[in-house]
């Protein structure tokens, strides 16, 4: 086959359109993804819109690469609420579905107060906000209740408690969604986190 | 005549050909977003607007895009429309956006719209594509819905997120009670459009029977019988 043939055949001009749509298609996309870029603050104001339904005034706590790893999630940013004094935790829980590895990433407000040595100690879960998951299919199936349920155990958890994902169980800490239990596995280990690391970290030991 | 024509392609996009009762494509998303109604009804749209631009572009495309490429190039062509669809609704609709999760991206593989763009789109014309896709995503969309409506009404006894009843039955949630509502929902629909269709049928002949000037139509049997 010669150089003019090929530019005649059918192989080339295939080719040529194949490439001529994906160059479109390429430009078009990158146009609109300027257009309608979401930046991390508009996202941010987004959740805390979400979560207390105003603006409200945060202070970032600084967290260290160490202070923000745990086993079965992972702190990505902490917030000291200034309106309330409480804590606002952006957490990723690992162990969800797609063969363990999908997470669920939440948004969860600690209250606390502060005692006598300055320090802020923990009275339990204000509020959990989903925000965004990997490879979770049945995210759809978590209601309003299935969050509100975090909030409602607040005497265990000022005890030192943690909830769990475990099927059948009845334990007052255990919250599962039938049909969904790894994606459970991941929400429940996402607020863990967020216990785990006001814990640990911002009430230094204390709670 | 056109109008004729128009309404022949949405009446088979909504009924005869409905999307997920009569033709049962794209039921994994159908299954997985019909646990409430609002995701349903959002699922349905945005598969209607990709379906929409999808078919019109397909055919405006169809005589440039060869034949042996043309299943790549439909699929460059609706993955865009869904990109596309996702940093709309990622800007506007956040909520929509975080409850459709994976199955946004999803619909690129939703057979119901590369189905209409193979069957359809790569061979009519762009206004005639164009209600199809529509005809069809409103199809799909009031499906999805139904079903929607039925699972969160009976698993979480709420209306479009509204409480109106206090007990709720968990299996109308899970997997299984959405294999059963999708069941007897395509039951259901098929035996309505089957009456309907004998209704027309019936009525289409003892109006061909009947002659010209003449008193009252025998009953339906004998006219059958006639007939044999």
């Amino acid at each position: 086959m010669t150089v003019k043939q090929f530019f005649k055949s059918n192989a080339f001009k295939s080719l040529a359109v194949l490439i001529a749509i994906v160059l479109v298609a390429g430009v078009l996309l990158a146009i609109c993804n300027d257009i309608f870029f979401v930046s991390d603050e508009e996202r941010f104001a987004r959740s805390i819109a979400k979560i207390y339904g105003a603006e409200v005034e945060t202070q970032e706590v600084a967290l260290t690469d160490e202070q923000k790893s745990y086993n079965n999630g992972r702190v990505e940013e902490a917030y000291l609420v200034l309106d309330d004094g409480n804590y606002l935790l952006h957490t990723t829980g690992y162990g969800g579905y797609s063969g363990g590895s999908g997470t669920v990433t939440l948004w969860v407000v600690i209250g606390c107060e502060t005692s006598a040595d300055g320090m802020p100690t923990l009275t339990g879960i204000e509020k959990v906000v989903y925000d965004t998951n990997d490879g979770q299919t049945l995210i759809s199936n978590f209601s309003n209740s299935y969050y509100h349920y975090f909030t409602s155990q607040n005497e265990a958890i000022a005890a030192g408690g943690y909830f769990t994902a475990i099927k059948n169980s009845s334990d007052a800490l255990n919250n599962i969604v039938a049909g969904a239990s790894q994606t459970s596995n991941a929400m429940v280990n996402a607020v863990n986190t967020a216990l785990a690391c006001f814990r640990n970290v911002i009430s230094g030991g204390q709670a | 005549m056109n109008a004729k024509k128009y309404g022949k392609i949405a009446y088979d996009g909504l009924i005869t050909n409905n999307a997920t009762f009569k033709l049962v494509l794209g039921t994994c998303a159908t299954l997985a977003m019909s646990t409430s109604a609002i995701n349903s009804f959002g699922m349905g749209l945005s598969v209607t607007v990709v379906l929409l631009l999808s078919n019109v572009l397909i055919s405006l495309l169809r005589k440039v895009i060869p034949n042996t490429v043309r299943i790549p190039a439909f699929v460059v062509i609706i993955a865009t429309m869904v990109t596309l669809l996702r940093m709309v609704l990622d800007k506007f609709i956040p909520d929509l956006y975080d409850a459709m999760g994976v199955f946004l991206p999803l619909i690129v593989v939703n057979c119901v719209i590369l189905g209409r763009a193979e069957a359809f789109a790569s061979k009519h014309p762009v206004l005639d594509s164009a209600i199809d896709g529509i005809a069809t995503g409103l199809g799909l969309t009031f499906a999805l819905t139904f079903i929607g409506i039925i699972r969160e009404f009976l698993g979480s006894g709420s209306f479009f997120g509204i409480q109106v009843m206090d007990f709720k039955i968990g299996f109308f949630t899970n997997s299984a009670g959405a294999f059963f509502v999708y069941g007897i929902c395509i039951a259901l629909f098929v035996f309505v459009t089957n009456k309907m269709e004998q209704a027309r049928r019936v009525k289409k002949m003892r109006t061909l029977r009947m002659p010209a000037g003449d008193g009252p139509l025998p009953p339906v049997s004998e006219t059958t019988k006639e007939g044999n």
